[in-house]
């Protein structure tokens, strides 16, 4: 009586345990930009103009 | 049904349990928002509602799925199924407040009515990083509901144990469909590396505690006994079965629950009736085979449970030779008295 739901939950198992890591993986290698560490400000690549006060 | 009838059986276990689990939910929320209040000032009240309670049910979700396989593993997780099916519904409610809030929010500002702007604004099945998440939210929506209308066990004894849990194995179906509207929906436009290492780890734990837990059930299963004489199998030796407690041997691809007590040995089906609970994990409490689950009881003689009750599960005829326990593999009708075995000095009995 039990014995076919366990079966049955075993390899819903084994199907989740392939599907749902390569969904995810997927979801991240796919998505739009990844996050990307911020660069410290640089004063002297943008140097002010003459006259500006920082 | 009659005016003594209570819809849910209160007892001191289940008020502890839904006082912890209401108490858990409620401070998970507060901190939620008093945090994201303070984090992002931007968010409207809305937003941080739709995403605590969101969050709470997702978190919920693992919670009950990794229940059942760390009771499989160790019993000392057994309380916390006691009262899973509130869990359940808790997780229901939870994700039917992110659900109204959400629809709220993106789909009743426009001209279409709300439901059919959920399901058609958002066409782009081909792409990932576009892909209608929210139609995989609605159809977890629909799949949890289903389960939450059905919890109460007057639905477990009209549809059947057998067709309830498979109704209730849809639970798996709409983990999918969570895992993937979390990824193409939240991952996809909060790109934290913590949200998606959070989503992994528990990926990971609800996947790998089931298949731990299922490869044991598995060895269990293919473990063959040796047929003796008159049809009857080797079980297991008198004992390797503790006092008031049972050996699980797997007999014609079914288990069955043998008991050692007050010097006798009697063989039950392993399978509770009221949920199909493993009833060789309990104990003679009382004179009865207590399941380990929900409490349920039966004698060992006769399989039926006490006055005024009335379930029954099969039994089956066994004898002790040699300090062995040998088994028939037929089960008799449910409810049959078979005499227990009874464990003599000279090792053989019947």
């Amino acid at each position: 009586m039990i014995q076919p739901l366990r079966k049955t939950h075993r390899r819903i198992f084994l199907a989740l345990a392939l599907l749902l890591p390569l969904l995810f993986l997927s979801g991240l290698a796919f998505r739009h930009s990844w996050p990307t560490p911020a660069k410290p400000h640089k004063s002297a690549a943008h140097p002010l103009p003459s006259g500006a006060t920082p | 049904m009659s005016h003594q009838y209570q819809a849910i059986g209160w007892n001191r276990q289940k008020r502890v349990y839904d006082i912890v689990t209401l108490t858990g939910v409620a401070l998970y929320i507060a901190l939620f928002i008093s945090l994201g209040t303070l984090l992002f000032p931007y968010a409207t009240a809305e937003t941080l509602i739709i995403r605590a309670a969101g969050s709470a049910a997702f978190l919920l979700l693992h919670v009950v799925l990794c229940i059942g396989p760390l009771c499989r593993l160790d019993s000392r997780f057994l309380p916390l199924l006691y009262n899973r099916r509130h869990l359940g519904v808790v997780t229901f409610l939870l994700g039917s407040v992110h659900a109204i809030f959400a629809i709220i929010q993106f789909h009743s500002l426009g001209d279409k009515d709300p439901l059919v702007s959920l399901l058609t604004s958002n066409q782009n099945f081909r792409s990932l990083p576009d892909f209608p998440f929210q139609q995989l939210g609605f159809l977890v929506f629909v799949i949890l509901f289903l389960m939450a209308a059905t919890s109460h066990d007057f639905w477990l004894r009209n549809l059947t144990p057998p067709i309830w849990k498979a109704l209730h194995m849809l639970v798996y179906v709409a983990y999918a469909l969570l895992i993937g509207h979390v990824t193409l929906g939240l991952l996809q436009s909060e790109t934290s590396p913590v949200l998606a290492v959070a989503t992994g780890a528990g990926l990971v734990t609800v996947l790998s505690l089931h298949l731990a837990a299922g490869t044991r059930e598995r060895a269990v299963d293919l473990k063959k006994l040796n047929t003796v004489t008159n049809g009857f199998v080797d079980a297991c030796s008198v004992e390797s079965i503790p006092e008031k407690c049972a050996a699980v041997v797997s007999v014609s691809g079914e288990r069955v629950a043998i008991f050692k007590f007050d010097g006798k040995i009697s063989a039950i089906s392993n399978v509770c009736r009221h949920q199909n609970g493993p009833l060789g994990e309990g104990k003679i409490i009382d004179g009865c085979v207590t399941c380990p689950w929900h409490g349920y009881q039966y004698l060992p003689e006769t399989g039926g449970s006490p006055p005024p009750f009335t379930e029954k599960v099969s039994t089956f005829q066994t004898q002790i030779v040699d300090g062995r326990v040998w088994i028939d593999p037929k089960p008799k009708a449910p409810g049959t008295r078979v005499e227990p075995s009874r464990i003599s000095q000279a090792g053989v009995s019947s």
